[in-house]
């Protein structure tokens, strides 16, 4: 062994090296406030080994990225671990460099002779930002999208170059595969070369002028090895354990494909670029232009650092204390703008709304690409776009919300707000019915029992007071009354015994009956309570009162199928309950609101014809909305019904 | 060299067994050496930068998306596509609607033919002109919103907004919303009183006060 040693150590010369490497003198022993500069080689290092694994299943192309990532985090062999090592492991750099650059500041660590050493810091800081910013498109989701498109819109902002170094970046003028196989090479390969290059000159030029000395009285001198190394093994365990339990407890997110066709309100930088994106977000720095507060602002503050060694040159003791006060003001201002950026986002109802849209959305194609048909070749953004359960509440805040309701939101979980007369914004009452229930039991048993409170909403429509004000000027005018029509009347009329215990049974198999004809997905029906149901619509075999009274007396239809080609033909004025709330009856009802066999005349929907809602969307919506489409375990967006409720008591 | 050798084996440092080398090389030698390594160094540095450059350089153009085409059959010469909505289909109130764009995407190798490339804002003037926005926030790219309550547009990221008319109205964005063109059409042929909405969509660069279509 010793002489196999022996004859490398004449071959390579090993044994001077290690002894150079290791056994570094450590005036005043080893501390704590050293390990900062290895915790981010070692972090480096886990980046280079999670990196080139990645690399090995990822795949750089419009249709591929997001494909290949979602691959990694949820079908190989522990590559939730290894994304979220790498994801987080970018974070605690950044963090980790800060605290470096902040202690090499306060240390007086970059004056002279380190110089040299401080400038080549500054531009590993530089390369590390690049390589956390060109990283963050390539899962090539929303939240990386449209954030990149802020970063590469501020490249423009540049003078004079800026439509170049746009393009340059962007592998043309657009965004698309060449963006990717770009920003992945840069990712991968240009920049980490030039780390490992500049991290080594850094080291280097470190070990040339030896460690800033902190306290040389603070204790005996020992050596780096292994006394130092130690500490530094310590704290670098420490940085993995944090990340290995962010990447195990919180696992990194991978939100929808990015889809340039759909706009995206949650979009954020990382949260260490918060500072920047807030700052923006100040009118008053918008005034003086874009360049201005992304480029020569941040601009300046570099210059500053950069020129931190000659300050202190220059102006001796004060250009230090210049420097130090300079690095606090820059911490704290960082610290407040985040601070600011954090809370105004949590505050902020419409941007957690968007935020819980963008979860939803990539939970959900997540969710269809682990399904059994995998990725179609024409990419996961495809999967969303023909998938009823993210085009459904869309489509329904776009065509139906302007009156409807969806549990009290917008279908997309945003709450519908008007201006009221003090110009203040409130939530607006709907004028149509909540929908969030359609054709479940509980929008039957409210029909049933309680019609009048059911349609109550429709009494906020400016139609509705119109014509309940002429009608009680004694005009005759025909609408419809959720308070005045006959069914409201046979409820009210008979609420006593539709209340009472003998019809309890049998209000419930009504219901039962009633929603086994809308006969939305994802219920079960008791077959017995149908039958007994069907009983009570066609025959009205009620106990008491109501005894005689059937559905069938007015509506003829009830019971039968939803004919294929609906027509007005033997409309008796009473609304069609052929398959009342299915599909079939929806989406002709969607079409034709005003028909005879619906409510007629005096409906005052408007009817969605094909040029405002196609044949596609209308099929979207109405799988939507009643349950036809592969089942999600993803939550949907919060009711809010509570806020709606508590705007109204107020 | 501190370690000396142990072994018989021929030291690896071989000059330091011999005299100091003259400097016995002329000048030209120096040079013709210098030059040589710079070349070997800087031509290959040199495609490879050009290669880098070619998202500026390359004269040859992709084919321009969608046009002659007829791959979307709704897109005519000049680049109007025509929507699927009518005028009659939009809110008379003024109230903008959000609107998909159906068309060929060009991306490098690959030809995406009839996908959504992007959405745009409709609104209709009463029975006056329809006014078509992209809604790409001109400050740094985010997706502009309709505020029913506001009456106006915004952008969540940096909080641009704009008046109905597109018109900016604070200072966050450096110019107002992209307007496009639109042309009124019954089929297919010119009519200001034509149901058939088409509409020039293009896009434009970011972050810059003046609009320029990329
Ligand atoms: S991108 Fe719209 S405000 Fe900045």
């Amino acid at each position: 062994m010793n002489a196999l040693i022996n004859w490398l150590d004449n071959r390579t010369g090993f044994r001077e090296l290690m002894h150079e490497a290791l056994y570094e003198r450590v005036p005043g022993g080893a501390r704590w406030r050293y390990v900062w500069g290895s915790t981010l080689v070692f972090t480096f290092t886990l980046q280079m080994i999670t990196g080139f694994m990645l690399w090995s299943a990822y795949s750089p192309s419009t249709r591929t990225a997001w494909e290949s990532v979602y691959y990694i985090q949820n079908e190989m062999f522990i590559g939730y671990i290894i994304r979220g090592l790498h994801h987080y492991a970018a974070q605690a750099m950044v963090v980790l460099m800060a605290i470096h650059l902040v202690q090499v500041v306060i240390d007086g660590a970059y004056k002279a002779p380190r110089e040299m050493n401080f400038w080549l810091g500054i531009v590993l800081m530089m390369i590390v930002l690049g390589l956390s910013l060109t990283g963050y498109l390539l899962p090539w989701d929303q939240k990386g999208y449209y954030a990149t498109q802020v970063t590469t819109n501020i490249m423009s902002a540049t003078p004079v170059v800026g439509a170049e170094v746009q393009k340059l970046a962007q592998g043309g003028s657009d965004y698309g595969h060449l963006t990717l196989t770009r920003f992945f090479a840069m990712h991968a390969g240009i920049l980490p070369a030039m780390l490992v290059a500049f991290l080594t000159l850094h080291i280097y030029v470190f070990r040339r002028h030896g460690l800033k000395v902190h306290d040389a009285k603070h204790a005996p001198d020992t050596t780096f090895w292994p006394d130092q190394v130690l500490k530094d093994a310590v704290a670098c365990l420490a940085v993995l354990a944090v990340v290995l339990m962010l990447a195990i407890l919180r696992p990194a997110e991978l939100s929808a494909p990015a889809d340039p066709a759909v706009k995206f309100d949650a979009a954020r930088p990382e949260w260490y670029f918060l500072f920047l994106f807030r700052f923006l977000r100040f009118h008053a720095v918008e005034a003086l232009g874009l360049t201005f507060g992304a480029i020569i602002v941040p601009g300046i503050i570099m210059g500053i650092l950069t020129i931190m060694p000659i300050t202190a040159q220059v102006l001796g003791e004060w250009g230090h204390r210049l420097n130090k006060a300079f690095i606090w003001l820059m911490a704290t201002a960082i610290a407040v703008l985040t601070g600011m950026a954090f809370y105004e986002d949590a505050n902020d109802r419409g941007h957690q709304a968007a935020l819980a849209e963008a979860h939803r959305d990539g939970q959900r194609a997540i969710e269809l690409a682990s399904g059994p048909d995998k990725i179609p070749v024409d990419g996961a953004v495809s999967l969303l776009r023909r998938d009823p359960y993210t085009q459904g509440p869309r489509l329904f805040a776009q065509h139906c919300a302007a009156c409807h309701r969806f549990n009290g939101h917008t279908g997309r979980g945003t709450l519908v707000m008007e201006m009221n007369a003090e110009k203040v914004p409130v939530i607006g009452a709907p004028t149509a019915a909540d929908l969030g229930t359609f054709g479940k039991r509980e929008w039957m048993t409210g029909i049933v029992t309680d019609y009048s409170n059911h349609f109550a909403w429709l009494k906020n429509a400016k139609w509705h007071q119109d014509a309940k004000a002429k009608s009680a000027a004694g005009e005759s005018v025909e609408f419809i009354d959720p308070d005045g029509s006959e069914m409201a009347d046979w409820t009210s009329g008979n609420v006593e015994s539709l209340k009472s215990a003998e019809n309890a049974d049998n209000v419930k198999a009504l219901v039962e009956f009633l929603a086994a004809e809308a006969g939305h997905a994802g219920t079960d029906f008791d077959a017995a309570l149908i039958e007994q149901g069907r009983k009570l619509a066609t025959e009205g075999i009620w106990a008491g009162a109501l005894n005689g009274t059937s559905c069938k007396q007015c509506h003829e239809t009830i019971g039968d199928a939803f004919p294929a080609q609906p027509t007005d033909e033997g409309a008796s004025g009473y609304p069609t309950m052929a398959k009342y709330g299915s599909a079939a009856w929806l989406k002709d009802f969607i079409r034709n609101p005003g028909a005879a066999r619906h409510y007629g005349a005096k409906n005052q929907m408007t009817a969605s014809t094909p040029e405002k809602l196609t044949d596609t969307d209308l099929d979207l919506l109405v799988r939507w909305m009643t349950g036809n489409h592969t089942a999600s375990t993803v939550p949907d967006y919060p009711s809010q019904m509570e806020a709606v409720n508590a705007a109204i008591s107020k | 060299m501190t370690s000396s050798p142990s072994s018989s084996d021929a030291s690896p440092t071989a000059a330091d067994g011999h005299a100091p080398l003259a400097p016995r090389r002329s000048v030209l030698v120096h040079l013709v050496t210098a030059v040589l390594s710079f070349v070997i160094v800087t031509i290959p540095a040199t495609l490879g930068g050009l290669f880098f450059l070619d998202p500026i350089l390359r004269k040859r153009k992709d084919a321009e998306a969608g046009g002659k085409s007829g791959e979307v059959s709704r897109k005519d010469e000049k680049g109007f596509i025509r929507l699927n909505l009518t005028r009659d289909s939009i809110p008379a109130d003024g109230t903008p609607v959000p609107v998909t764009v159906l068309d060929d995407i060009v991306d490098a190798w690959n030809r995406f033919k009839n996908v959504p490339a992007g959405s745009i804002w409709l609104r209709k003037l009463g029975d006056g002109p329809i006014l078509a926005f992209n809604s790409t926030c001109p400050h740094l790219g985010c997706s502009v919103d309709f505020r029913p309550a506001e009456q106006d547009f915004f952008c969540p990221c940096h909080t641009s907004a704009f008046a109905l008319d597109g018109k900016k109205t604070n200072d966050v964005p450096p110019r107002d919303m992209d307007g496009l063109e639109v042309s009124m059409r019954t089929n297919g042929a010119d009519d200001p009183g034509g149901q058939e909405i088409w509409v020039r969509y293009q896009k434009f660069r970011g972050a810059t006060a003046e609009k320029i279509a990329v």
